[in-house]
């Protein structure tokens, strides 16, 4: 219940909401018990032959108006209550989403994908649940328990109510048993069915090795003995389902008994009359949502609670970079990296060692070798990814550390190594940078990256929609697209992060010309595995193991006889295999 | 996920009876059901009449005596305990028919994708197809629990009560009736305006799913490109239009699905309260039928609700329902049992062509003879079409033109189950299952020990397979975890020997292993020529350097056909293979002892 507490600054923001809500609520709740009590006079008037028809046109009145003015309340707090709710979903939501957004890549890099989504949406309804459905149960249950018995005892008969009441508190200690059964048993028929869930991808991805080995038949038998066990763990869940409808009838029912015995005992003994009975059996049918509304309560905090946690845990995580640099201006572009040792958190082995590099405003870096050398590293860095006490990079003249983020990205048109395209047009996703650019200039930047033609041979041409739910692109096709997104910033530094490997050699050969006529007096960093696209950089680097072994351009490394040599031959030996000769 | 977005109106009801239709293989069941649930509703509509009985003829009366009124009370008591029994084990007939018949849509669904052509599975995505075998047919699940045992008793209670009703006092019970036709009306017009609403907020919900998983997996390029203030006002719209749906939707239950019933049902209850009233002006009136029809009255509006919100469960479940009868539906692979067997294991493949779906053509003019117990080897380049020839030759993809031959038989002949016996392959990825070395060795078939180890033995694995706390019956974690990948390749390769085949079929069996398991794939290999017919297609050339014959593929044709010393000592593809082999070795070893900086 202490979730409650913790949201209390939500109460708080919307009491205006939750205070109508609750007093519309109540008034429901009470109005409510004014129609029993009604019926109950109507019969012993006519038992008593007193009723007049004034009085009962007085009586039907009352009982519509009550109609009326329930229906509206009822209408209201629903709109509150759950207009807070939603409200709050929503608040989280975009706390997340702009939590999100501050975040440095390493965040990402930290939490699964899919448990980020999680928390988003899942932890998020729970949280919405508890701020409605859970403010329901818990405040309506109890007021309507503590008025139904109230009446019960004040107005009608102490002893007859608390006869009628016996079984109850079994419902309600039974509800609670049930409910965590149910509980229980969901989450065992969740794991069934993600057991379902994998056989299923297993047997499917391993479709080739089922047909070459015949295993068809061996296979239905395996995902039969698990649809078996998933159905036998829905089954269980169904059974303690089941168990509710019949609670609820036995212990209504033998309190009805109960009720009528002792009721009609005391007619005789004239403590009671027959309306007051009647409205009396009809109080005891507005118990059975409070004894349901407490197992209720119980389970929906539970789930918000966790819920709660988890959001907040990742809310409370700070960003691995802070934005605390002033500087917003910088003079040229020239760039100084001086990296004495990197390692990443958590690794013991540095990943970067005495990397020193210069480049000069409007030259080209190369930084070639093999897998894993820490190319890549060296860029996170300069793109701040990440910060380490050992590494100064500076542009302008400046330390990273000192620009705003901001300022650091202006300088910087990254092509990075995958691609990723959002859901829009082609049009939008190359235009992300600049969500003002003219077509003519998203064009322009399509041509460059060689990417036009394709596009326009799509059905809708620019306009086609992309990404995760557009139409699917091969591999050099999305790189192409991000390398027009990048040139369209028309930033000082470009950085291409091995972003030509899935395009031919001939479509590399037109970008890599195109760039050296438009970024002519501008810098820019190519990270790649094929030699070619280095070949007229000012200054090229090899890497490996995290340290340069070799550098210079490529005429004097061609010269030195080292790994670029051999990598120069290899490649060139690998384009004629490729062509088949 | 998207399909359900879909704005779907009104019900495919061939597919609801198809699916319906299923309830029936369950007769006994269903008619148990039936009984039972005859019986739960007459204990539930009962209890009121007897308390009719016993406030107009005891208690009104002012008599009460002691036999009478027990005889009462347990009859009362039975007909409660009957209906919550008879309630409870009608419900449990229903779920018992709904898992069977989930159960049996999901074998039929599962065996039918187990059986389709492999060409089916190539422009499939993986999970869609796991989907429709576990997410639809659990959505279909929920017609069976939720809507049809919720339909089938809550109309039998209404009709029960107004039964009841009309035995009580038949006037008063039309005058009820009127409820009935009103909330129908209501929840009609209720579900004619949600159900748009309802696909809306669907629709903009996945939108903002969508669009958290984009931010998440592409924030840093938002960063980069510092669109974090756009891209949060863009989710801010969504999120603001998700909240507006839900308002919508939540506005227009809070003003049908269930005030208003209940509005109605206290608008009747003053009827019967007037009614009531007027009456006891003129004649006498009896207190327990008032009684009676108050407590009838409570319980007639709920069902209709709850019918009504389960109708978009319904119409899920016929959307599911027919994506999981059209893969049904489609036919699976022809296997039609044959008497031709594979004997010797010689392999004709004769101008061959073949190609995927209206794309080019991924093989052209291929011509191969094969002798029993000769090693043979494909290779080439990636893209060359060695993969494919591979898939033609284990029938995973229909002879497109040309013919392949297999002992004389033409490949489409050979009896299914042999086929799969007498052709063994070892796949480049080993697929190793969550279950004992034993059992990933033998797939389930009924393999010796023996001939267990004795595969085992010659792939070299036996030792190791030993060396574990269990042996041969060590559970290996899920895909392989304790095994290197090296001798996740040689399991898979004493997996196939195991089974003794005629013609073995190496898809690049060597190309994620380390030289030493090569080298026992090598000799392995070594070993068998001349008693097994071996294919071997290889990127890496060690592998196959010994074969007797080496076909080298480019762009679907056979370039060059040769021995590894006559092709090597050709200046064609394959020398030049080599040495980019050669040199790759050379490239890694750089990379290995840095050179000192120059």
């Amino acid at each position: 219940m202490s979730l409650f507490l913790k949201l209390s600054w939500y109460f708080k923001s919307q009491w205006r909401r939750y205070t109508a809500a609750i007093v519309m609520l109540l008034g429901t709740d009470v109005l409510e018990m004014v129609v029993p009590w009604i019926a109950g006079q109507l019969i012993d008037q006519v038992v008593a032959n007193t009723l007049t028809k004034a009085l009962l046109l007085r009586y039907v009145t009352v009982v519509l108006l009550i109609a009326i003015v329930v229906y509206v309340m009822r209408y209201l707090w629903r709109v509150f209550l759950f207009y807070s709710s939603f409200q709050l979903a929503e608040t989280m939501r975009q706390r997340l989403y702009e939590h999100m957004t501050r975040m440095a890549p390493g965040f990402f890099a930290q939490h699964r994908t899919g448990d980020l989504m999680a928390r988003a949406t899942n932890d998020i309804s729970a949280l919405e649940m508890t701020a409605g459905e859970g403010v329901l149960s818990g405040i309506d249950g109890l007021v309507t328990g503590v008025l139904v018995v109230g009446i019960m005892m004040i107005m009608i008969n102490w002893q007859l109510t608390l006869v009628a009441l016996l079984p109850f508190p079994f419902m309600a200690w039974y509800f609670v048993a049930l409910g965590d059964r149910l509980h229980i048993g969901f989450k065992e028929a969740q794991e069934r069915f993600s057991d379902l869930n994998d056989r299923v991808q297993e047997s499917v991805s391993g479709i080739r090795m089922v047909r070459a080995f015949g295993r068809e038949k061996i296979e239905d038998d395996k995902f039969l003995s698990i649809a078996d066990k998933t159905a036998d763990a829905n089954m269980r869940v169904a059974a303690t389902d089941s168990l509710y409808d019949p609670a609820i009838f036995i212990t209504v029912g033998s309190s009805f008994l109960l009720c009528i015995s002792m009721g009609a005992w005391q007619i005789q003994q004239g403590q009671l009359t027959i309306g007051q009975l009647t409205s009396f059996t009809m109080y005891l049918g507005f118990l059975i949502w409070p004894m349901f509304a407490y197992g209720w309560l119980l389970n929906i905090v539970e789930r918000g609670s966790a819920a709660y946690e988890r959001i907040q845990q990742l809310l409370e995580t700070e960003s691995p970079v802070q934005d605390s640099g002033t500087v917003d201006r910088i003079a040229s572009s020239d760039i100084a990296i001086d990296i004495r040792s990197f390692t990443y958190i958590g690794s013991a082995m540095p990943v970067l060692h005495n990397i020193k590099i210069a480049v000069e405003a409007g030259h080209t870096l190369g930084i070639v070798g093999p897998t894993g050398a820490g190319k890549s590293t060296i860029v996170n860095l300069l793109l701040r990814y990440f910060d380490h006490p050992d590494c100064e990079l500076k542009i302008g003249g400046i330390a990273l550390q000192e620009l705003s983020l901001q300022t650091l990205r202006e300088q910087i048109a990254l092509v990075p190594q995958d691609p990723f395209l959002f859901t829009a047009s082609i049009a939008e996703n190359i235009a992300l940078g600049r969500p003002g650019a003219s077509m003519e200039e998203i064009r322009a930047a399509a041509q460059l990256a060689s990417i036009d033609a394709d596009i326009m041979r799509f059905p809708q041409a620019y306009k086609t929609l992309v990404g995760e739910r557009g139409i699917t692109l091969s591999g050099g096709q999305k790189q192409r697209i991000a390398i027009a997104r990048a040139l369209l910033l028309d930033a000082p530094i470009l950085v291409l992060d091995d972003a030509l490997s899935a395009v031919d050699i001939e479509t590399e050969r037109r970008i890599l010309k195109h760039l050296s006529e438009v970024r002519a007096q501008r810098t820019s960093i190519i990270l790649c595995h094929r030699l070619t696209a280095v070949e007229d950089a000012e200054q090229i680097v090899v890497l490996n193991h995290g340290e340069i072994i070799e550098r210079g351009d490529h005429h004097s490394l061609v010269q030195q006889q080292g790994w670029y040599a051999q990598m120069v031959d290899y490649q060139r030996l690998e384009q004629t295999v490729a062509s088949g000769r | 996920m998207h399909q359900d977005d879909k704005h779907q109106q009104g019900v495919d009801f061939a597919a609801l009876w198809r699916l319906l239709r299923y309830s029936l293989a369950y007769p006994r069941l269903l008619k148990e059901a039936g009984v039972l649930l005859l019986l739960a509703t007459a204990g539930q509509v009962l209890g009121p009449v007897l308390v009719k009985v016993f406030l107009d003829d005891y208690v009104a009366l002012g008599q009460y005596p002691v036999g009478e009124l027990t005889v009462l009370a347990i009859a009362y008591a039975f007909f409660y305990g009957l209906s919550a029994w008879a309630g409870y084990h009608n419900a449990m007939r229903f779920n018992q028919v709904a898992f069977s018949v989930v159960r049996t849509i999901r074998s039929q669904v599962f065996a039918s994708v187990m059986r389709k052509p492999l060409a089916y599975f190539d422009h499939r995505p993986a999970g869609a197809l796991v989907s429709r075998i576990t997410n639809d047919t659990e959505a279909i699940k929920e017609l069976f629990v939720q809507v049809m045992s919720s339909f089938i008793q809550n109309i039998t209670l209404i009709v029960a009560v107004f039964v009841a009703m009309a035995y009580l006092d038949l006037r008063l019970m039309l005058l009820c009736s009127v409820i009935l036709p009103t909330v129908i009306v209501v929840m009609y017009y209720y579900q004619r305006l949600s159900s748009p609403r309802y696909h809306r907020a669907r629709s903009v919900l996945s939108r903002i799913n969508a669009s958290i998983a984009e931010a998440i997996q592409g924030m840093r390029i938002v960063q980069m490109l510092n669109q974090q203030g756009r891209f949060t006002k863009q989710f801010r719209n969504i999120s603001q239009d998700y909240f507006d749906a839900r308002m919508s939707n939540m506005r227009l239950n809070a003003m049908m699905l269930r005030p208003l019933p209940d509005l109605l049902r206290t608008i009747t209850l003053a009827g019967v309260l007037y009614y009531f009233g007027s009456q006891s002006f003129t004649t006498v009136v009896e207190v327990g039928v008032i009684y009676a029809f108050i407590n009838y009255l409570s319980r007639i509006t709920e069902p209709v609700v709850e019918m009504t919100q389960r109708l978009s469960l319904l119409q899920q479940a016929v959307v599911a329902g027919q994506r999981v009868f059209g893969i049904i539906d489609e036919t699976g692979e022809v296997q039609a049992a044959s008497e031709y067997k594979i004997g010797a294991g010689k392999i004709q493949i004769e101008n061959l062509s073949f190609c995927y779906a209206d794309e080019n053509p991924v093989l052209s003019g291929i011509n191969i003879r094969i002798e029993p117990g000769q090693f043979f080897a494909i290779v080439g380049h990636t893209g060359s079409g060695k993969s494919t020839l591979l898939s033609v030759l284990l029938r995973f993809y229909p002879v497109a033109s040309g013919r392949i031959l297999i002992d004389g038989i033409p490949l489409e002949a050979i009896d299914q189950d042999n086929l799969r016996a007498q052709m063994g392959v070892v796949l480049q990825d080993p697929f190793i299952s969550a279950s004992t070395v034993r059992e990933n060795i033998t797939l389930g078939l009924p393999i010796s020990q023996s001939e267990v180890e004795a595969a085992a033995k010659q792939a070299q694995l036996h030792d190791y397979i030993m060396s574990l706390p269990e042996g041969y019956e060590t559970r290996l974690g899920e895909r392989g975890g304790e095994l290197s990948t090296g001798q996740r390749q040689l399991l898979s390769l004493a997996r196939t020997l195991a089974r003794r085949p005629r013609i073995l079929i190496l898809d690049e069996a060597t190309a994620n292993v380390d030289s030493h398991t090569e080298a026992v794939i090598t000799q392995a290999l070594n070993e068998l020529r001349g008693s097994t017919t071996i294919i071997a297609i290889a990127h890496r050339l060690s592998t196959i350097t010994h074969a007797d014959q080496i076909v080298v593929l480019h762009q679907g044709r056979i370039m060059q056909q040769g021995s590894h010393l006559a092709l090597l000592a050709d200046a064609g593809l394959y020398r030049h293979m080599y040495e980019l082999q050669m040199q790759k070795s050379l490239v890694q070893e750089a990379v290995v002892y840095p050179h000192p900086q120059a």
